[in-house]
């Protein structure tokens, strides 16, 4: 039985101008997972986020992380749990070294200085920083800022990372080179929660999706499930990725209702009806 | 007979205070209705190629630049801002930081206002401006309220208010949603098809160049890696992924059917076309085997 | 920050002309400096409050800004009261003798404490006074007024898009302070308030730098809209002295006439 990680209980919460952003939201995430959170702006993903690593306290509800109900933590005493690298990476760098960067949170976890330096070590290894560990974050380019971020919440090693549209203004490497770190860290055993736009991306990487629309949850269920419902993600301007429509159009030729998510099963399938 | 309103020849480029050049030798021209796509990884000179060819290098940021750049016929180096922005307008990728004002209809006049266009001409050029841009109606608006999407089409609406013929779009789309994103595309796509203006686009999305573009002029390290149409850059593999091109999961189907030996044909850079493609193909071997 | 807000509105205060209320802000601002009167003083801050209120602004944003600025009237006072010049002296000496090295040193002088109290109250009044204008003008016709007065207009923009951007700074430095949060970092939410003023300065380095990324990427935004490019420039907006404004002028006139009666007669 998958013990259940994280449980989002009827959480809901409005913004002091009274813009109401979670409606009564119940999602329950298990360890080990790899879930991806997509919706038009404004449709509460964000709110979520922040509910879960505690920036926000649900009004209505209650988060539970790990055991930990977010109300009754510290946002930081949460952080061991959960790792949030934010949009901007900009935002999230202070040190003056990339290593100094990554050893912040250790530190602040306040581990032997040997530990910090195995974490960190591990953290450069992990996001191929090695040759950039005395650098001034400020001056690499934005696909290595990004990367720094992702250390420093790594070498904390929580259980759960959270990266909020970690791919907006990367280019194709640097998109590929963060996804696939995402991607290692569900490997090791961790529950990897994206929040995207790029929907190629999600069906690429990604085993669970939840579909935000205007503060409720419109569907929850495996990429495929998912993007097997074009007509119900319209509501939230959702296109599924080129690939998947290309699958939808030839439904008729292909004779299937099948829902393709990447290049190479419907370059199968296409292969064997050519062939028969 | 169509004209070059874009030439740049032997360009070289070098950032104040640096050492390296981050542009070497780059040619190429752009005829007057065209659209041409730059792309290239992040780093490559893109930006740095937009704002030359927009002619604020050398103008107003400083730099060593050799070779020469003619926009509309005229030498970026020897026309100042005043002149050249009446014939090529640039529009940047983050939308906030093209904002100046505290309403939609200063914002959209505020180029215009520093050429010194009378004020009654100014707002007929808001009004066509915001017509082409879907804004009607929003002149009172904070532009900082708007949407992402919403902000960057002010912002291409104040450039057009310039009334250039010449448009630069530095990535666009790249900090938009994708409500932003389409809103933006729809814009881009009427001024291309209905007003005929020659664009030049800096983006990394792959649908967007086999959209528009007519030319595709591909960056790597500040050097020219590749010039060509749609078809041909993106069905060169070496060039994809030299310069870390994606190409349309359409494209990429092509390839790799043809890897089992199933030839589509042509090379498909959109989905409809692709499709259609693989329709006609599926219908021929079922023909063929009845 | 209630500094850049602009809140629309019918006020007779609202429908002056910017120039009007530029030179309302500028008399009053030498006034306040140059006066050591309590009572003139307060007449300026009790006219601020009254067109505070007949143009709609709600109280809650005055408090708002004492609350605000109440760390620096501490400060004034507490450093006037300390370091001014006085014969008077209500405390002294400040450290008990028996304290090694320092002891017998220091005192708190009554001179002091006034003069502290009366830049605190100067402050204060120039703090409310200053909101007062920024709420009721928008910005681009307060730009233009301050052209139409003689500054250049490259001078009147950049103060303009400089204030605008102060609260994107200062949501940056809430981002970045959640960040730190993120980290484990727990001093902004439990620790002591030394351990808090330590904390403080890691902010800005992120916050100059994002400053400085985004004025360099509005400077070329600028450039592309050609601006500075021409010694002047046309205007769509349009401000014009009426009658309510030359009425105002003459009245800020008497106003001042009678102040400056009181102040340097005494």
């Amino acid at each position: 039985m998958p013990e259940q990680l994280i449980q989002i209980n009827n959480l809901t919460y409005t913004y002091a101008n009274g813009f109401s952003a979670l409606k009564g939201i119940n999602i329950n995430i298990n360890k080990n997972e790899f879930v991806a959170i997509i919706g038009q702006n404004g449709s509460g993903k964000s709110t979520l986020l922040k509910n879960l690593t505690g920036l926000l306290k649900p009004a209505i509800g209650d988060v539970l992380v790990d055991g930990l109900n977010t109300k009754e933590v510290s946002i930081a005493k949460l952080s061991c749990k959960v790792g949030f690298v934010l949009q901007n990476p900009d935002r999230q760098l202070f040190a003056d070294t990339v290593e100094e960067e990554i050893s912040f949170g250790p530190k602040n976890m306040k581990f032997s200085l040997q530990e910090i330096k195995e974490r960190v070590e591990m953290a450069l290894e992990y996001t191929g920083l090695k040759d950039n560990r005395d650098k001034f974050p400020p001056s690499l380019s934005a696909g290595e800022r990004a990367k720094v971020v992702i250390a420093s919440v790594v070498a904390m090693r929580p259980e759960i990372i959270i990266l909020d549209e970690p791919t907006t203004g990367q280019d194709y490497r640097g998109c590929y080179q963060i996804m696939n770190i995402a991607r290692e860290f569900h490997r090791a055993g961790h529950t990897v929660i994206v929040v995207t736009h790029n929907m190629a991306l999600v069906a690429e990487y990604a085993y669970r999706t939840i579909v935000f629309c205007k503060g409720e949850v419109l569907l929850d269920g495996t990429a495929r499930e998912v993007f097997g419902q074009p007509k119900i993600l319209q509501m939230s301007y959702i296109i599924p990725p080129q690939i998947t429509q290309i699958g939808q159009a030839l439904e008729g030729e292909l004779k299937t209702k099948k829902t393709f998510l990447r290049v190479d099963e419907i370059r199968d399938f296409i292969s064997e009806i050519y062939n028969a | 007979m169509n004209q070059p309103v874009i030439e740049v020849k032997k360009l070289y480029y070098r950032y104040p205070y640096a050492d390296r050049y981050v542009l070497n030798d780059i040619n190429f021209s752009v005829n007057k209705g065209e659209f041409l796509c730059i792309t290239g990884e992040n780093g490559a000179g893109k930006t740095t190629l937009s704002l030359i060819i927009s002619g604020i290098i050398p103008q107003a940021q400083g730099g060593k630049m050799r070779g020469t750049v003619t926009i509309a016929g005229l030498d970026t180096s020897e026309h100042e801002l005043a002149v050249l922005s009446q014939n090529i307008g640039i529009v940047l990728e983050d939308p906030e930081t093209q904002l100046f004002t505290s309403k939609v209809i200063n914002e959209v006049a505020f180029g215009a206002e520093n050429l010194q266009i009378p004020p009654e001409e100014i707002f007929s050029r808001i009004r066509w401006a915001l017509k082409v841009v879907r804004l009607e109606g929003y002149e009172n608006q904070h532009p900082m309220m708007l949407s992402g999407g919403q902000k960057q089409r002010v912002a291409i609406a104040s450039v057009l208010a310039m009334r250039p013929n010449i448009l630069v779009l530095d990535e666009p789309t790249s900090q938009l949603d994708p409500i932003g994103t389409i809103e933006v595309f729809e814009v881009i796509k009427e001024l291309k098809e209905k007003y005929s203006m020659t664009i030049v686009m800096v983006t990394h999305k792959s649908e967007e160049m086999a959209y528009f573009a007519d030319n595709i002029l591909v960056l790597s390290h500040g050097s020219v890696l590749a010039y060509g149409k749609p078809k041909d850059i993106l069905s060169n593999r070496e060039v994809t992924t030299n310069a870390w091109i994606t190409i349309p999961q359409i494209s990429e189907l092509y390839l790799k059917l043809k890897e089992r030996g199933i030839d589509l044909g042509e090379f498909p850079i959109l989905q409809e076309e692709g499709v259609a493609l693989i329709r006609d193909l599926l219908e021929k071997r079922l023909s063929a085997n009845a | 920050m209630p500094v850049i807000e602009y809140l629309p509105g019918n006020s007779f205060f609202h429908k002056l002309d910017p120039r009007v209320k530029i030179i309302f802000l500028l008399s009053f601002a030498v006034f306040i400096f140059t006066t050591r009167n309590f009572y003139i003083i307060s007449v300026i801050l009790a006219l601020a409050l009254f067109l505070w209120i007949t143009s709609g602004i709600p109280i809650a944003k005055i408090i708002n800004i004492v609350r605000l600025m109440l760390p620096i009237f501490i400060f004034v006072i507490i450093v006037q009261a300390l370091f001014q010049v006085g014969h008077t002296n209500l405390v002294s000496p400040l450290i008990p003798k028996f304290v090694p090295l320092i002891g017998g040193r220091g005192r708190i002088t009554l001179e002091g404490t006034i003069f502290g109290l009366v830049i605190g109250y100067r402050l204060l009044t120039l703090i409310i006074l200053m909101p007062l204008i920024s709420m009721t003008t928008d910005i681009n016709t307060l730009c233009l007024g301050m052209v139409k007065m003689g500054m250049s207009y490259k001078i009147a923009y950049t103060a303009t898009i400089a204030i605008n951007m102060i609260p994107s700074m200062e949501e940056q430095i809430m981002t970045v302070m959640d960040a730190q949060k993120l980290r484990g970092f727990a001093v902004f939410e439990e620790g002591r308030i030394h351990e808090k003023m330590k904390a403080y300065p890691t902010l800005v380095v992120p916050m100059v730098i994002g400053a400085m990324k985004k004025s360099m990427l509005m400077s070329v935004a600028m450039d592309a809209r050609a601006f500075g490019s021409k010694k002047t420039r046309t205007y769509i907006d349009k401000i014009a002295f009426t009658a309510t404004d030359y009425s105002a002028l003459i009245m800020l006139i008497i106003l001042l006439g009678i102040l400056s009666y009181y102040n340097f007669i005494r």
